[in-house]
């Protein structure tokens, strides 16, 4: 069973979003709920400003509290790869989880619509289903069972590291890399589109995986670590980082 | 049991006065119900949810959650006032019992509609919480919780239904531990968060249990000199020294413990310099909070440690009215506070989220307002809820 | 919950779009016989076993990435970039994979139309009414061939904006030369990026953009490129900018200038805010330390004769004097002798002894600092790095020469590349190789009539005056001009413009000049969109979107050898549209005299393809593409490697296994540096040749103006505060503003969502008044905008920077619905003399609290 992991490279990200936009089109998201974010930051003053940024996916925490403080266990973390996924048909939509989120990961669907018009009214649907985009994912990906597919009303939806995609890689694989042809259709879309490749995804369980050599070798860190969560997501910063693993979350 | 008997009222003057008293309140409670309602359920029903002022930029529980939990814990916190009677023996506390009881009904199920236009699938969560048993999360708890406590709540009540000499109930220690159990629940579902500094830790729910306690005091006054047309000489000598006596003087403490954990959080807040903690700068600046702080707090608590205002049944209904505003504000500032720093935004959010209801959060309110009083002036018109005292 | 599970059947989706589903010409996921590939597609089909995959290009900014597209039961619905295309290998921009809401945007026109409304204006309604596509193609030809009859042909005008093949811009040519126009057709590379290209040109002789040979370069400085934001192949510098600073050794070290802090400069490892317009100046202090520090490239330059280097600040250097040939009195040899004494001996650049004379011994990095506001020390430590790193590219855009000098602050930037030895260099720039494509299916000069070949719309100007003395002699296009010159009735009124890929009322500086003067002009566009263009139009006729589409396109400047690809729609057009290269062909058609035979002739867009593609029969790409089935298959024709190497001074062609063949300089000339005198001159003779002109439209010194000089840039409008309006990553070259996902992510920088925010220095707003988030009031002598406001602390206090996107009025509901106005209102339209480039950049404005 693999433990899904990304790796991803600040050093050479250039901020321009095409892991947003890739996610939000192979995921059928709304305008700017984006499962996958790039978020910037600027400090400073004038001349000397520091403009930063910093893309963020779902972490896919090994100790996930949305999973945790979800009262029905509409989110749980798949056994099979690792990752957090959101059940809709038992999602009661009390936000919990999103509240319990401390990377802000999880998007609830009714809410005002980030850009005008809203989409859903110019693609409508009828019943629970928010809206009916004609680009919509093949039918045979939609699971409702691991919130995979158009978001319906009254439900959170995460990240699922693609999980339609992952999951149909072939048994053993230590790495999903866009740029191996057995790989490329089963790597996430928001790897497979970096166009610098400041993202890497494999099994974090398997000690041969390029994943776990990036982190080895080049001090991968995982965001706010006082929390516990131990995130399956590793940022490497360019070598040295000063960031230092809390006791209880260090890597088993 | 003798001291109920002893004191039974004048009937005849009492039930023709209660009548159209009460009918007077339930119509009232009617139409704030269908105001608050209807403007919630249409706006709900046209556009949904969207209309809310919540988003996901980080400001996920708004005014209907505020709503809730304040309904809830002032139900719970009623229920624990009627344990004094009915658990603990508390003679004195015999006569405002039973109101507690139907108002603890009252606000039990104006505030669990609330949420059932808040949640998302409310049908859903009937049957997926008892049904998957995750046992770590605190919502879990709280769902079973509430549920057991609306049932034994219940079931005490229509034991009452129009027999206004029953005397102590021993299911009421059921009643009365839900109850306990629900507020300190309701406490650690914020207080847990570590990822949220404003609300986590393990003060929260002994701040809610004192909450709930001040909360529940301040209604039974309030809602006991309504039943007396706001005049403190028409209440009956032995509610009336309870009032004079014993309750204004609990009302008083139970105030000043709020005081020092509200205040207390904020001078913690505003000193310390973890990532989140910036919240309680910026709600200080805020004249809402010193509204809260000063105007339901400080002052409820000075007239209600006065012994010449404490005694005055005008300065008792305005400290009441004060601190039951107060607490609205103060469940609002904590619900909200907790999640204006963003988390993980970015340039796409500013520093500090902002957040004020929408017209149909506001209905909420009102529908809760007007549901939990109609229930209350429902049972006291035609289920005997004001039979007593 | 059933609802959630129940997806929309195909039935029904069909139904409300119109779609029958994949066309037959795609290429199955599982591509028997491909090995690896096979592996992971298979198991992808099991999943999803009505997926198809088709090749196409992105649409959405000059790059041409390869991309792939697919299509499941009639839905196109995810877009990847294609792995064995060598710009996009596999990856995308964050524009790519948007691609499929350009194709299901609801705003998109239905079909063919025409105008009802006579009146024309932004608040006019068209009242377009559907016609058939032969009733608008007729009504078209009818202008057009009673134009001719009147002897009036060249009053009628085909702009374009993006053309990308020979199946598209490439037919308007011929097109115009059968027809009679002078104006058929008119680019916009003016409103481009001309000023790059003409500076290259007058100093190289290549007038045109470079490729690039990133992968080996060991220094970048760019200036106003927005390498992370803008310039193309966009998907591909990142590709490369994750190698060369991550993956390379030694990593590549990039200096970036530019007037606020973007992600290039925020990710380079020195950011320098210049003043804008000053580029030159920068560049001319970096030349003069290479040359004071002895750090240019002597192998390519050459050397003072005794190898001493001479060039002292403020002091002149003389030029050698070649000795007389010594002839060997037993066999008359004539040898040249050693060149002995101070002299400079110049070996593939001329004119540089002169250059330093003039210009550059004064130009100190003091100097440029209180030129350019940027400290002295970061232009001397930038000099030294670029001066002594090898192989280092100076690389230069919109940011440097949009300015009124920005034929020598893109000259004098160029000419770094020169000194540094990068020309033609591994690691450095060259240019690029066209393909090998087949013969037309006819050749048009067998179809010209009387007209076309004598008429008199030979001796008519252009109507936007490109190659007049009164206007732009030596630009190569001056679209934004045409409004204006319209309006004037100078050199003529144009009659009927078709309008192709281009927005010019919206885009035009100062577009409000062009919202009056076309009024009077029967306008045809053929965007698929609704625009502000097409608000003016008399006839629509609109084009299938790039999904939906046969398009050829050859490669932009990119690495140097040729490359072309192919667009193969995904699925059958979704309403009634047509392509462009099949309207012109079927207008042609339609055409009185021989010219319709021609246009029998090329009988479709398709078939014109087709034939290109023959020309792979004989020379197949590195990939296996020899015909048009594997091209369509593949989408993409390509043949490494670029023919041509300079090492150390010397320049090699490729002998077909490696660099070996050394050249001659006649053939270096002819090839490469096809300047007059086949070197780079910093001394340009053609400039110098033109001197008369350019001191009579410009009033410049004769003595100085074909070098690289400084000259002050000219700020029109009227404030004080520069007005920069660059392009950011997501802008699809107006094809992205009506995209909800772009507008939800427009300028992550400073969380421009749903709006761009003008960017204000915190100093510059307080001055005003002016608080984070205000409305403000920009203004010029053009115009005045309204716009929301960022206090940032990366942006010059003399600069405003607002992204160049919103304020459409006529271009869809979403783009309409965005709160920002349009900063080409506030656009002075002025134009370099010499390249013609318009100055997006150099209006200077005032700004307020709205």
């Amino acid at each position: 069973m693999p433990k899904w992991g990304m790796v991803i490279d600040l050093e050479t990200c250039t901020g321009c979003q095409a892991c947003t936009t890739a996610c939000a089109m192979e995921n059928n998201r709304l305008p700017g709920e984006n499962w996958q974010d790039v978020l910037f930051y600027s400090e400073g003053e004038y001349p000397n400003l520091n403009l930063s940024w910093l893309p963020r996916p779902c972490m896919q925490c090994e100790n996930p509290s949305c999973v945790s403080v979800c009262p029905t266990k509409a989110t749980y973390k798949d056994e099979g790869t690792g990752i957090v996924l959101v059940d809709w048909n038992k999602c009661i939509g009390c936000k919990y989880c999103m509240v319990a989120c401390p990377y802000g990961v999880r998007f609830y669907m009714d809410e005002a619509p980030a850009v005008e018009p809203d989409v859903r009214a110019e693609f409508p649907a009828s019943g629970r289903r928010s809206w009916n985009p004609p680009f919509k994912m093949p039918d045979e990906y939609e699971d409702a069972s691991k919130g995979i597919g158009i978001q319906p009303k009254g439900v959170v939806s995460k990240c699922t590291f693609c999980y339609h995609k992952v999951s149909q890689a072939p048994a053993g694989v230590a790495d999903l890399d866009e740029d191996n042809p057995e790989t490329k259709e089963f790597t996430p879309a928001c790897v497979r589109v970096c166009a610098p490749k400041s993202r890497f995804f494999g099994d974090l369980d398997n000690p041969d995986s390029h994943v776990n050599a990036l982190i080895a070798e080049k001090g991968g860190v995982r965001l706010k670590e006082e929390t516990g969560n131990k995130p399956q997501v590793y940022y490497l910063s360019g070598g040295g980082s000063p960031a230092v693993p809390g006791n209880r979350s260090r890597r088993s | 049991m003798a001291m109920m008997t002893d004191t039974a009222p004048t009937s005849g003057h009492d039930t023709q006065g209660r009548g159209s008293h009460f009918l007077l309140h339930l119509i009232v409670a009617l139409v704030l119900l269908a105001l608050g309602g209807g403007y919630a359920l249409t706006e709900i029903l046209e556009f949904g949810k969207v209309q809310f002022n919540t988003n996901n930029a980080g400001i996920h529980w708004g005014m209907a959650i505020v709503t809730y939990d304040y309904f809830l814990l002032t139900s719970t916190g009623l229920a624990m006032v009627a344990s004094l009677w009915h658990v603990f023996g508390m003679a004195e506390f015999a006569p405002i019992a039973r109101r507690a009881l139907w108002l603890a009904m009252a606000g039990l199920v104006g505030g669990v509609a609330v949420l059932f236009l808040e949640l998302g699938a409310p049908l859903t969560a009937l049957w997926a919480t008892p049904l998957n048993m995750q046992f770590a999360s605190p919502l879990f708890w709280k769902v079973l919780l509430v549920g057991a406590y609306a049932i034994s709540l219940a079931i005490v009540l229509f034991g009452m239904i129009n027999k206004p000499d029953a005397g102590r109930n021993p299911l009421m220690i059921l009643v009365g531990g839900l109850a306990l159990a629900v507020t300190l629940v309701a406490g650690l579902v914020y207080g847990m968060m570590a990822m949220r500094p404003v609300w986590f830790g393990g003060e929260i729910p002994v701040v809610f249990l004192i909450e709930s306690f001040v909360g529940a005091l301040a209604f039974t006054m309030f809602f006991s000199h309504l039943k007396n047309g706001f005049n403190h000489s028409n209440m009956r000598p032995d509610t009336r020294a309870l009032f004079e006596g014993t309750l204004a003087r609990m009302f008083a403490i139970a105030i000043a413990l709020h005081f020092i954990l509200h205040a207390g959080r904020a001078i913690t807040g505003l000193w310390s310099n973890a990532e989140g903690m910036q919240v309680w700068g910026y709600m200080t600046a805020q004249p809402l909070f010193h509204i809260a702080l000063w105007g339901c707090v400080a002052l409820p608590f000075v007239l209600m440690v006065l012994p010449g205002t404490r005694s005055n049944g005008m300065m008792q209904i305005v400290a009441a009215a004060l601190v039951m505003i107060g607490l609205l504000i103060s469940r609002y500032e904590f619900i909200i506070g907790g999640q204006m720093v963003p988390m993980f935004k970015g340039t796409w959010a500013p520093e500090l989220l902002s957040y004020s209801p929408s017209t149909g959060e506001w209905a909420l309110l009102v529908l809760a307002v007007g549901l939990a009083n109609t229930v209350y002036a429902f049972g006291a018109w035609k289920l005997g809820a004001e039979d007593r005292a | 919950m059933d609802e959630i599970n129940t997806g929309i059947s195909r039935r029904k989706f069909l139904a409300t779009t119109g779609t029958t589903g994949a066309l037959a010409a795609t290429v199955s996921l599982g591509v028997p016989g491909m090995g690896l590939e096979a592996t992971s597609a298979e198991a992808q089909a099991a999943k999803t076993p009505n997926t198809v995959v088709t090749k196409n290009i992105c649409h959405q900014c000059p790059a041409r990435c390869g991309i792939d597209v697919y299509t499941t039961d009639g839905r196109v619905h995810a877009i990847y970039g294609t792995a064995d295309h060598p710009i996009s290998n596999g990856k995308l921009c964050p524009k790519g994979p948007l691609g499929i809401y350009v194709l299901y945007d609801p705003d998109r026109w239905r079909g063919p139309m025409k105008r009802t409304n006579p009146n024309k204006g932004r608040n006019e309604d068209p009242g377009f009414v559907p016609v058939t596509w032969d009733e608008a193609l007729q009504t078209v030809a009818d202008r057009l061939n009673g134009l001719r009859e009147r002897g009036e042909s060249h009053r009628a005008a085909m702009l374009y904006g993006r053309g990308w093949g020979a199946s598209c811009a490439g037919l308007l040519g011929t097109f115009g030369g059968l027809y009679g126009s002078p104006n058929m057709p008119i680019g916009h590379s003016s409103m481009c990026s001309d000023g790059s290209i003409v500076a290259k040109g007058y100093t190289d002789g290549n007038a045109s953009y470079n490729s690039h040979d990133y992968r080996n370069c060991n220094y970048l400085l760019m200036f106003g490129v927005g390498f992370l934001e803008a310039f193309r192949p966009y998907n591909n510098n990142m590709q490369m900018w994750g190698y060369m600073r991550g993956r390379k050794t030694p990593k590549t070290r990039v200096t970036a200038v530019d007037v606020h802090v973007n992600t290039t400069l925020a990710a380079a490892d020195r950011g320098l805010l210049i003043r804008p317009g000053t580029d030159g100046a920068l560049a001319l202090a970096i030349a003069h330390v290479i040359l004071t520090e002895g750090l240019w490239e002597r192998s390519f330059v050459g050397d003072f004769a005794d190898r001493q280097n001479r060039f002292v600040a403020g002091q002149t250097v003389t030029a050698a004097v070649a000795p007389e040939p010594v002839i060997n009195a037993e066999t008359g040899e004539a040898t040249s002798p050693e060149i002995t004494g101070e002299g400079f001996v110049e070996k593939w650049v001329t004119g540089l002894v002169d250059w330093w004379n003039i210009e550059l011994k004064d130009r100190t990095v003091e100097w440029a600092s209180e030129i350019t506001d940027i400290p002295a020390r970061d232009i001397l430590a930038t000099a030294r790095e670029f001066g002594s790193t090898r192989p280092a590219m100076a690389i230069f855009e919109r940011g440097a020469h949009s300015h009124t000098n920005g034929i020598y602050n893109g000259m004098a930037i160029h000419s770094l590349n020169a000194l540094v030895g990068s020309l033609f260099a591994k690691g450095g720039m060259a240019y690029q190789m066209g393909p090998s494509y087949g013969p037309m299916p006819a050749d048009a000069n067998e179809f010209k009539d009387d007209w076309a070949n004598n008429g008199d719309w030979k001796t008519q100007p252009r109507v936007d005056k490109k190659g007049s003395s009164d206007g732009y002699l030596l630009a190569r296009n001056m679209m934004q001009e045409i409004g204006p010159n319209h309006l004037a009735g100078d050199p003529y009124k144009l009659d009927t413009v078709i309008f192709y890929q281009n927005n010019a009322i919206f885009t035009a500086p100062n577009g409000q000049v062009w919202e009056e003067a076309m009024k009077d002009v029967f306008i045809v566009d053929t965007s698929p969109f609704p625009t502000e263009t097409g608000h003016y139009a008399d006839i629509i006729l609109p084009d299938h979107t790039y999904l939906e589409r046969y398009q050829d396109s050859p490669t932009y400047p990119f690495e140097g050898y040729p490359l072309t690809q192919l667009r193969v729609p995904a699925i059958k057009p979704i309403y009634d549209t047509k392509y462009f290269g099949d309207v012109i062909i079927e207008l042609g058609k339609r055409m009185n005299g021989p010219m319709a035979d021609y246009y029998r002739a090329l009988d479709s867009a398709e078939n014109v393809l087709r034939h290109l593609a023959k020309g792979f029969e004989t020379d197949p790409g590195d990939n296996g593409v020899n015909s048009w089935e594997s091209w369509v298959e593949k989408g993409v024709w390509y043949k490494k490697p670029y023919f041509w190497q300079q090492r150390d001074g010397v320049f090699f062609e490729w002998d077909g296994t490696d660099y070996n063949r050394e050249m001659t300089p006649e053939e270096v000339g002819q090839k490469l540096l096809k300047t007059p005198s086949g070197k780079f001159e910093f001394r340009s003779a053609a400039l110098e040749a033109n001197s008369d002109w350019i001191v009579g439209a410009t009033g410049r010194d004769p003595a100085n103006l074909m070098f690289p000089i400084w000259e002050p840039p000219v700020h029109p409008g009227g404030g004080d505060l520069y007005f920069v309006t660059p392009k950011v990553a997501l802008h699809a070259e107006g094809r992205g503003h009506n995209i909800p996902m772009v507008i939800a992510h427009l300028q992550p920088t400073v969380g421009g969502r749903g709006e761009a925010f003008v960017e204000i220095n915190p100093v510059t707003a307080s001055a005003r008044g002016i608080s984070d988030g205000d409305r403000v009031r920009i203004s010029s002598d053009a115009g005045s905008i309204e716009a929301r406001c960022r206090v940032y602390a990366g942006v010059r206090p003399d600069t405003l920077v607002l992204p160049m996107e919103y304020g459409h009025w006529a271009s869809g509901r979403w783009s309409k619905a965005v709160p920002t106005e349009h900063c080409g209102e506030a656009t002075v339209n002025q134009s370099d003399r010499i390249t013609g480039q318009a100055m997006y950049y150099s209006t200077k404005v005032q700004v307020a609290k709205a």
